[in-house]
């Protein structure tokens, strides 16, 4: 890893630690030095914490012992972990590989446009495949639809059309369980019957109707995969699900 | 015979549990084809080869993780009882979310046996289920069914004795499995199901993290929790999303295995008709038509069944009584205006019955096609108009079946505020199955302007009743639409002339000893001088402010015991000229809202407790005599009497 890599990293991390701790990222976020070093892979080196200084990313306080991000440093941190969740689901969507590797590759290299991109491409998607928020970008404030998204919501699916489902942004667990029973899960298909009164699908053989809200969250690929019912066995891609969880260490 | 078995059925919402249980134990409860017809534990017996079964029939669910308190009914039941056989019955059109459940039974490592059922409605589809290598890669016995029709039964009664402890189990990983075997060996020593409880709590489920509470040291409490943190904490994101794509692939591999299906998807006129039932330019006609038809149906065919068996059963007993019985008391007490005779049994098997009968029959029709639930999709933005956004729906359609059920079913919902809302608008002015049956029939005799009439005043003090308690109750957690929709199927005559019967035989059983009884009381209070007092002290409500003749007084008492006595009151005075068009209106809206009736007040007190069921209960009463006194005004004023 060299010394840039490296540096990100520990911005990536002190994110990560402000998520954790807070639920949420804060303007400036405040950490202890010894409580990084842990959560850091390999500890902290002086060398990167003076780039990092000198790089206004980061301030240390006279003693030494807390860690402050600066708005720069926050800028950058969201730039890596938006493009780190973002890769995640390219990966894990349309390759449906195993999304560690390269998503911590792809964070150190992509720029600000191609992760918005990405982003649109995948139909501003809320939450990485483990359930964590994915950083808003501008695009998504702008909520850009383009012509290139290939994923969109289920509320615009044409009706009658098939799709298969992407993800779903899911906002509590309760949630999770009751759509996997319900077979609604990546990787399925589900047919749209009807967008008013209420939202009715076809998914596995059953069919279920649910609020727009719920519709929205749920993401689909365009229809160019499906063009209709009788090709679908034949292009449904098998889904495989390799991964168990991301790994810290 | 030693020892009972213990038998738990379980399975998805919908898939034919109850159906089994009856065919396997001969005995009777209501099934329909919709979620949520089973919300309490049925239990019943049958003896096979020697050995006597206990089976317990079960709300279905889709998983053991708990959502609400009926899905906790179940797990509880298997935790508690840790039965002898689970009999799985699989719906196979929904193979997939079956097998989501299965996989989780299997997990308990309980002897299992899987009831295929409806395999005659995936055939059609051109689904066909390798049922060998089902049965031989999960290592227990699998039977075809087709419940609804009886098949399968004696073959399931044999596989019972067969069940096996299933050989199929997932592996979750390093992390999870350690974690697992970590948590199993921290659990209190007398806690059921080890694997599985870990699993849960692991998947952070609420309703296990209470048991635990209650049953550990605060010691041991602390370190499961350190123990599951450490473990969900290797995880990024949710553990459970990594279980569940674990679960998922499982699911997928089975499936791949053992189905095969062919492309030729039928158009079926079911298919069809559940489309134009949902969509909102042909539901609504196709609503508006069902409403008339059972309207027509339920005056005109009743007024015949019920001319038939006044001339040709009652007239010829009645005038033979009527020649036995020489004194005038006791004619009186038989024969007279509150007589046990003309009031009881003939309010309950002329007026009543001939109604009730009709209208079942065309309710249980609709209830067997599936009708039911599709009208959740047609009204779920107006009921989100009152505050009722999610569960709540459900439960409120199933209320113009029968408000006590419908009642106990609003246990799906988890929002207190939507459950209270719910409740008491299921009891107010939701008329239920025997109430639109014999409103129908009451309005019959005016007009059907008049029906409308009630139909209208009934809609509106519901929505206005809604939208004021959603205004004054505050908000809790929001619930999400997701209401799973049961195939529209072709009636089955058999099923439903059966199920009417039960409900008919339900009814005499229920309301004949009250009917008989009111009219004792009723008679009692006339010959005392009881009833013309309370006439005359209520005088001023019903005769100035409800506009309603002196007779009403019975009908109101009536209300207090049953409501199908009420209306045989309103139809008799309505026959005999004593309630004009404003007043016939007037009463029936007021009898359709008065008090809830003793049933569903149980229920209502079970749900929400006692004091805020009579809060409930007291409002209702007021604002039903408020209503229907406002609208005798209005009546008055544009129709003037």
């Amino acid at each position: 890893m060299n010394n840039c890599t490296e540096a990100d990293e520990y911005l990536e991390s002190l994110w990560y630690i402000n998520e954790k701790s807070q639920g949420a990222v804060s303007d400036i976020c405040e950490h202890n030095v010894s409580r990084l070093s842990e959560d850091t892979r390999g500890g902290l080196s002086d060398e990167i914490i003076e780039k990092l200084v000198s790089e206004n990313f980061i301030e240390i306080d006279e003693a030494g012992k807390s860690i402050k991000l600066t708005p720069k440093g926050l800028e950058r941190a969201r730039h890596i972990v938006r493009a780190h969740r973002l890769a995640e689901r390219l990966l894990y969507d349309v390759m449906g590989k195993n999304i560690e590797d390269g998503a911590c590759e792809f964070e150190h290299i992509v720029t600000m446009e191609l992760v918005d991109s990405i982003c649109t491409l995948l139909g501003h998607p809320k939450e990485c495949p483990h359930g964590l928020p994915i950083p808003q970008g501008k695009c998504c404030e702008l909520s850009a639809k383009s012509v290139n998204s290939s994923v969109i919501h289920l509320d615009e699916l044409d009706i009658g059309k098939y799709a298969r489902i992407a993800y779903v942004n899911c906002p509590n667990d309760q949630l999770i369980h009751r759509l996997n029973g319900l077979s609604i899960r990546p990787g399925v298909t589900v047919k749209l019957h009807q967008s008013y009164p209420t939202f009715v699908i076809e998914c596995e053989g059953m069919h279920i109707a649910l609020d727009n809200e719920l519709a929205e969250n749920i993401c689909v690929w365009r229809e160019s995969e499906f063009i209709d019912g009788s090709k679908l066995v034949a292009k449904t891609k098998k889904r495989k699900f390799p991964f168990l969880g991301r790994l810290k260490k | 015979m030693d020892k009972v078995r213990k038998v738990l059925i379980l399975g998805l919402p919908n898939s034919g549990k109850t159906q089994i249980c009856n065919n396997l134990t001969g005995t009777y409860n209501l099934v329909a084809n919709y979620h949520h017809t089973t919300i309490d534990v049925n239990r019943a017996y049958y003896e096979h080869g020697g050995v006597l079964f206990e089976l317990y029939d079960v709300p279905g669910l889709y998983c053991l993780y708990a959502n609400s308190e009926e899905e906790l009914l179940v797990r509880n039941l298997i935790f508690s009882e840790e039965p002898d056989v689970l009999l799985f019955c699989l719906d196979a059109n929904l193979l997939k979310q079956s097998l989501m459940l299965g996989i989780e039974l299997m997990e308990l490592g309980i002897p299992i046996v899987i009831a295929l059922n409806a395999i005659d409605e995936t055939s059609k589809k051109g689904i066909w289920i390798d049922t060998a290598v089902l049965s031989s890669t999960l290592g227990v016995p699998v039977v075809e069914s087709i419940a609804i029709r009886g098949i399968g039964t004696r073959k399931l009664k044999n596989a019972i004795e067969k069940a096996r402890v299933p050989k199929a189990s997932i592996y979750y990983g390093d992390i999870v499995e350690a974690g697992v075997a970590k948590v199993v060996q921290e659990l209190p020593e007398d806690f059921p199901f080890k694997r599985k409880t870990a699993m849960l709590l692991l998947l952070n489920d609420r309703f296990l993290e209470k048991d635990l509470i209650s049953t550990c040291t605060t010691d041991q409490y602390s370190d499961i929790q350190k123990s599951i943190t450490a473990i969900t904490s290797q995880f990024v994101g949710s553990i459970g999303k990594a279980i569940y794509y674990k679960r998922s692939e499982w699911v997928d591999q089975l499936s791949e295995k053992i189905v095969k299906t062919q492309q030729f998807d039928q158009r079926s006129m079911a298919k069809t008709f559940a489309k134009m039932s949902r969509n909102i330019v042909t539901g609504i006609p196709i609503l508006g038509m069902i409403i008339l038809i059972t309207y027509f149906l339920v005056v005109k065919v009743a007024e015949k069944i019920t001319f038939i068996m006044e001339s040709y059963l009652w007239k010829p007993v009645i005038d033979k009584i009527s020649g036995f019985v020489t004194s005038p008391f006791w004619w009186d007490f038989l024969l007279g205006s509150h007589g046990v005779l003309s009031l009881g049994l003939g309010g309950a098997v002329l007026t009543v019955l001939p109604i009730l009968s009709v209208f079942f029959i065309v309710f249980n029709v609709l209830e067997d096609i599936g009708y039911v639930p599709n009208l959740t999709v047609l009204t779920r933005r107006f009921f989100s108009k009152v505050g009722l956004s999610g569960y709540s729906i459900m439960p409120i359609v199933l209320g113009f079946g029968c408000k006590t059920m419908a009642t106990f079913t609003t246990r799906t919902i988890s929002s207190d505020k939507e459950k209270y809302i719910a409740i008491f608008l299921i009891a107010f002015a939701l008329p239920c199955a025997p109430q639109i049956g014999l409103t129908m029939g009451m309005m019959g005799k005016v007009g059907f302007k008049a029906f409308m009439i009630v139909l209208a005043v009934l809609l509106f003090t519901e929505l206005t009743a809604g939208v004021l308690l959603n205004l004054i109750m505050k908000d809790d957690t929001k619930n999400t639409y997701l209401q799973a929709l049961p195939a529209i199927r072709i009636p089955n005559v058999f099923a439903v002339l059966k199920k009417t019967y039960y409900r008919l035989y339900m009814f005499l059983k229920e309301a004949l000893p009250i009917f008989l009884f009111s009219a004792v009381v009723l008679f009692t209070l006339e010959r005392t001088g009881l009833l013309e007092l309370t006439k005359r002290l209520l005088a001023p409500v019903i005769n100035n402010f409800l506009g309603l003749p002196n007779d009403m007084v019975d009908v109101l008492l009536l209300v207090l015991a049953r409501r199908e006595a009420a209306a045989a009151v309103i139809m008799d005075l309505i026959d005999k000229g004593r309630l004009n068009f404003n007043q016939a209106i007037v009463s029936v809206t007021l009898t359709t809202m008065f008090v809830p009736c003793f049933a569903n007040l149980g229920a209502i007190i079970k749900e929400i407790g006692f004091r805020r069921a009579m809060i409930a209960a007291f409002f209702i009463t007021t604002s039903s005599i408020l209503i229907a006194g406002a609208l005798n005004k209005i009546l008055l004023f544009f129709n003037h009497g």
